[in-house]
């Protein structure tokens, strides 16, 4: 009779794939993978806790830190949810800078997000593309705003400083770019036989795992989960933004949603530059004692800020929920579970885009 | 110098073995390390490699503010890296803590306290440039004559 060893395999928390400590443990018989569990904790700082009883110039800067992919989009939800209290109104030119910097920001992210998967899968020609595409975007945003990462660019009551046409330009040539050779890439990995083996039927995530496991972003909209929170957000329907969803839920179907995502993006950004017109970029206003909770929609998913500000502008409570705790315990609970080889494991966890920054804070 | 001395010399110049280490940063610095791979700034045509495998580096790059879990950890993960080792920190959390450096916070900087640090890129973050420039500064003083040196002492 054969003998069936179990063992318990340990992946990270230094990894060739990983880019942030994290420690999965995988229970294996032979090369099936029966359950895994993530250990984080590598990188808790306690953000929340500092953030209590500083004025919300600081929180700014510190919410900019909680996620260094994801900067702009932190920056943007607690300016958000300090607007949604003290009733300030935002010029029509600063909300649509907004909108601009935003997607600027989810298409870096997510090109980093699809670099992370090619890399992993051993695909390295298609990865180098993708991280050389990523530059581009990234100049448009250092054009912009004057650096690459924590921007600071979101200020409540509108923006830091205007953009000059000239920029706004630059910004069109890099979407043109990045469109034009992006074209090429998605048909690299839609027709790459080797990519089709290692992707398709891979990590599948059903509809009703989905929406039991409580998983949001693009990973849900992959599984056909219609969950967005720009939905809520009129100045995106305006711009052409619609919903996204494919049906498949395995890994390719991931990889190819944030693909057609950043088309989409590209098409938004087009549309919020035509429609700029010459105004104010920033007005006053005055910082109320309130409670909010403020979500909107992160490369990732749903982001929640949920903050208490009294009326000297101080922080009372503040509770973040960032989208990749659910999407990293749900890659390890079920995308996971009796996955047919181990060496699958790290592609399947990297195809759920985790952002451990992001999860422990 | 002898002629094994300078051919271990002209080998070591050209391939730098990389790897990573995130003791509690937000991720800034570690996207930035990740755009040194990309063939703008293109970290190969230096010779350095980022494997991400502390037995076969000859770099270590920290970034964070040294999180408690790492506290046990880091110094153990030195000692497996092979010598002649230099390490090298990224961004200002390893040095100062940053933002993060406030009463109530878990971390505990700088990373200095726990191992020996060759250099110190500050920035929040760097850009890739400095990165590079700052790995192929350090790695070139700490490991020319590595085997004189250590006959010496």
């Amino acid at each position: 009779m054969k003998k069936v060893v179990d063992v318990s395999l340990p992946v990270g928390p230094v990894h060739p794939c990983f880019k942030e400590p994290l420690r999965i443990k995988c229970e294996t018989a032979g090369e099936r993978v029966l359950r895994t569990e993530v250990e984080l904790g590598y990188v808790k700082k306690g953000i929340e806790k500092i953030m209590v009883g500083r004025p919300w110039q600081e929180t700014m800067f510190l919410a900019e830190r909680v996620c260094g992919i994801c900067s702009v989009v932190h920056n943007t939800a607690i300016v958000g949810a300090l607007e949604a209290i003290s009733g300030i109104k935002v010029p029509r030119r600063a909300q649509l800078l907004r909108v601009i910097l935003n997607e600027l920001d989810r298409m870096q992210s997510h090109l980093l997000a699809n670099y992370s998967y090619c890399y992993t899968i051993e695909h390295e020609t298609l990865a180098m593309y993708l991280l050389n595409l990523r530059e581009t975007v990234m100049d448009a945003i250092e054009k912009m705003t004057g650096t690459r990462i924590m921007s600071a660019y979101v200020v409540p009551g509108g923006v830091r400083e205007d953009v000059p046409d000239a920029v706004l330009s630059d910004i069109l040539s890099a979407l043109d770019k990045v469109d034009s050779e992006l074209k090429r890439y998605v048909k690299m990995f839609e027709t790459g036989k080797l990519i089709a083996l290692r992707s398709k039927g891979i990590g599948i995530l059903s509809v009703e795992d989905a929406k039991a496991s409580g998983v949001v972003g693009p990973t849900a909209r992959a599984s056909g989960m219609e969950c967005d929170a720009r939905a809520n957000e009129p100045i995106y329907s305006e711009l052409g933004w619609h919903m996204i969803t494919r049906s498949e839920g395995d890994n390719f179907a991931r990889i190819m949603l944030r693909f057609d995502e950043l088309f989409q993006s590209s098409s938004i950004i087009r549309n919020a530059i035509g429609k700029l017109e010459a105004g104010p970029v920033r007005l006053g206003g005055k910082v109320t004692a309130g409670h909010v909770k403020h979500t909107i929609e992160a490369p990732r998913g749903d982001l929640t800020y949920d903050i208490a500000v009294d009326e000297n502008g101080e922080v009372i409570s503040v509770a973040i929920q960032t989208p990749s705790i659910m999407n990293v315990e749900t890659a390890a609970h079920v995308m996971m579970k009796n996955l047919a080889s181990a060496a699958d494991v790290t592609s399947v966890f990297i195809s759920a885009d985790p952002c451990i920054a992001c999860a422990e804070r | 110098m002898s002629l094994l001395q300078s051919i271990k010399n002209s080998v070591r110049k050209r391939s730098i073995h990389v790897c990573y280490v995130n003791t509690g940063s937000c991720n800034g610095c570690d996207i930035e390390i990740l755009a040194c791979l990309s063939p703008r700034y293109d970290i190969e045509q230096y010779g350095i490699y980022v494997h991400n495998n502390p037995r076969e580096a000859d770099v270590i790059l920290v970034t964070g503010g040294m999180s408690p879990q790492w506290i046990d950890k880091l110094p153990d993960l030195f000692d497996r890296v092979p010598e002649p080792k230099a390490v090298v920190t990224i961004g200002n959390c390893p040095i100062s803590g940053c933002v993060f450096n406030r009463p109530g916070c878990v971390i505990d900087p700088p990373v200095s306290k726990y191992i020996p640090v060759t250099a110190a890129v500050p920035g929040c973050p760097p850009r890739p440039t400095e990165i590079i420039n700052a790995i192929l500064s350090a790695a070139d003083e700490l490991f020319k004559n590595h085997e004189e040196k250590e006959a010496k002492k």
